[in-house]
């Protein structure tokens, strides 16, 4: 079949049914949009889960009775250990003082009795360990005595990762919406392009057409529709994505201690791959319904 | 499974369709169409064509007439496959049609021109894209496909407006795209369904001789009308439909009038 023929009609149809290709268009972006923000969020989201898996602090509250002693020898069998970089003590007073920084309780700090906070040794790593070595190592300290209680920060990461989990459930069922949403527009919008080219298509049977060259053109227009609404919508999503960025990225860096990234070229692609063959389903599954050549 | 009809090809880039003017006094005897016993029902009791036997030969123009419902159309119908036969059967170019697959279809009718009362063209289409569709089906190359489409428009009187929005035309205009459109391809039969039956009596005449100017360069007509002032105005041969049966006068309109005891004046 002659491609270039296919194509002329394809641009003649888009011609033809501009409206109604516009507002399915705009639909799809729509829907497209929705879905690329969420795959946006969720790879930003993984990067800061991935990060904080691999922490590199602990920290060691002491018990209020430990003795100086004990609590320099803790510290000297930590720094000898390979794996800590650097211990550094907080008294219980610098505990609450450090608090009081970051809160805003400056103005009556008399709420907090001084002893209201442990003292503890701020343990940084020098290398990333896995969460079973981490584990292994805060069960080595807390045989000492002036250990009271070692704060890994798995428990927070690990309702972290029960949120990404969540969070990627939803984006699942996001992307079924989306999947279904653009069946229907794209089935929808070519079953109105059979109607309007009833006509032309009576014309086309009567000249000899067979039924690949009548439905050719319609196939076409559903994968196109749905590629270049999905391209639109990534091209959106990286304007927002820049325009926000520029705002807000020194703030989450600090935060999160990650910087965000856009969705890579190669999910990119795929959005847009895949949304093309959902098109063609789409328009497909149309044409078989309604386009009785 | 019955083979389509040969000739399907893409209408030869020096194969000019403006052929030499064809002497019908001296008939090509070789048969396109034979329709033998052929009997179509559309309701069980009554049948619209009983017991059809026609023979058409090559370079005949022949008209076929009779009253309303008398079943022009459906004889046409049946010619390019938009019905199939209940009994009997139709040879073109020596293929059963009626025996053809859903799938042959197409390329009987790339082998047949067809014309209607109600034009079908495309009225948003240009006059050059309603012409020319019936070459992209073959898969024509565009530079034969401009070639030929300036031919055929230049046949119908319609030189120069290809460019034109069809549905700005007059009805005798459209029809004209219409007949250039059945004509671009060569065909070997062309069918013209009641083709002036939207048209005023001299536009109707205008169309008739352009289907004789076609059919003197050489292409079988076969053209349904019930407009007896059309059928006196040319005298070629008549095949005569009442409910469904044929009478056939290939005399022309006055030798089968004049075995009439009264020839009734039909109407739509």
């Amino acid at each position: 079949m002659n491609l270039q023929a296919i194509f002329q009609r394809t641009q003649r149809g888009f011609r033809n049914d501009l409206r109604l290709h516009a507002v399915a268009v705009v639909s799809l972006i729509v829907a497209f949009l929705c879905l690329g923000t969420a795959l946006l969020g969720m790879e930003n989201l993984s990067r800061i889960a991935d990060r904080w898996s691999q922490t590199q602090h602990l920290t060691v509250y002491l018990r209020a009775d430990a003795s100086a002693e004990a609590v320099a020898q803790l510290r000297t069998s930590l720094t000898s250990l390979r794996e800590i970089g650097k211990v550094e003590y907080v008294s219980a007073a610098q505990a609450r003082e450090l608090f009081l920084q970051q809160t805003s309780l400056g103005a009556e700090p008399s709420v907090l009795g001084e002893d209201v906070f442990p003292a503890s040794l701020e343990i940084d790593l020098a290398t990333r360990l896995a969460p079973e070595r981490l584990e292994k190592l805060a069960q080595g300290i807390s045989q000492f005595s002036a250990a009271e209680e070692i704060e890994t920060y798995r428990s927070f990461i690990g309702q972290f990762h029960t949120l990404l989990e969540v969070g990627r459930t939803g984006a699942w069922g996001l992307s079924l919406l989306v999947l279904i949403c653009v069946l229907a527009v794209i089935g929808n919008t070519i079953r109105l392009a059979v109607l309007n080219r009833k006509a032309e298509i009576e014309v086309l049977k009567l000249c000899g057409a067979t039924d690949a060259f009548v439905r050719s053109p319609f196939l076409v227009e559903g994968v196109l529709q749905a590629a270049m609404s999905a391209s639109l919508a990534m091209v959106l999503l990286l304007f927002a994505y820049l325009l926000l960025r520029g705002r807000v990225e020194s703030t989450l860096t600090a935060f999160t201690g990650v910087s965000s990234v856009f969705l890579s070229p190669l999910t990119v692609a795929a959005v847009i791959a895949a949304a093309g063959m959902l098109g063609g389903l789409g328009s497909a599954w149309s044409l078989r319904r309604y386009l009785k050549v | 499974m019955t083979d389509p009809p040969s000739g399907s090809e893409v209408p030869g880039a020096r194969r000019s369709i403006i052929r030499k003017k064809h002497d019908e006094t001296a008939p090509n005897l070789k048969p396109i169409l034979i329709m033998e016993e052929v009997y179509k029902y559309f309701r069980r009791d009554i049948p619209t064509l009983r017991n059809v036997n026609l023979t058409v030969h090559r370079g005949e123009f022949v008209f076929v007439t009779g009253p309303s419902g008398s079943g022009k159309s459906t004889l046409l119908q049946l010619i390019y496959r938009q019905h199939t036969v209940d009994s009997g059967r139709i040879l073109f170019s020596g293929r059963d049609v009626s025996r053809l697959t859903d799938k042959s279809i197409p390329f009987l009718r790339r082998n047949l021109g067809i014309v209607f009362q109600d034009f079908k063209v495309v009225p948003h289409w240009t006059v050059f894209e309603n012409v020319s569709v019936a070459l992209e089906i073959i898969g024509a190359p565009a530079r034969v496909l401009r070639v030929r489409v300036s031919e055929a428009l230049e046949r119908v009187g319609l030189a120069g407006r290809g460019n034109d929005r069809t549905g700005a035309l007059s009805g005798g205009e459209q029809q004209r795209v219409a007949i250039a459109r059945a004509i671009v391809t060569d065909p070997a039969l062309l069918l013209a369904d009641e083709p002036t039956g939207n048209l005023d009596p001299q536009l109707a005449i205008d169309i008739l001789t352009l289907f004789q100017e076609i059919h003197e360069s050489g292409t079988t007509v076969l053209f349904a009308t019930h407009d007896h002032s059309l059928l006196q105005s040319a005298p070629h041969r008549l095949v005569v439909l009442d409910e469904g049966r044929v009478i056939e006068a290939s005399q022309g309109i006055r030798a089968w009038s004049a075995r009439q005891p009264a020839p009734a004046e039909t109407g739509t």
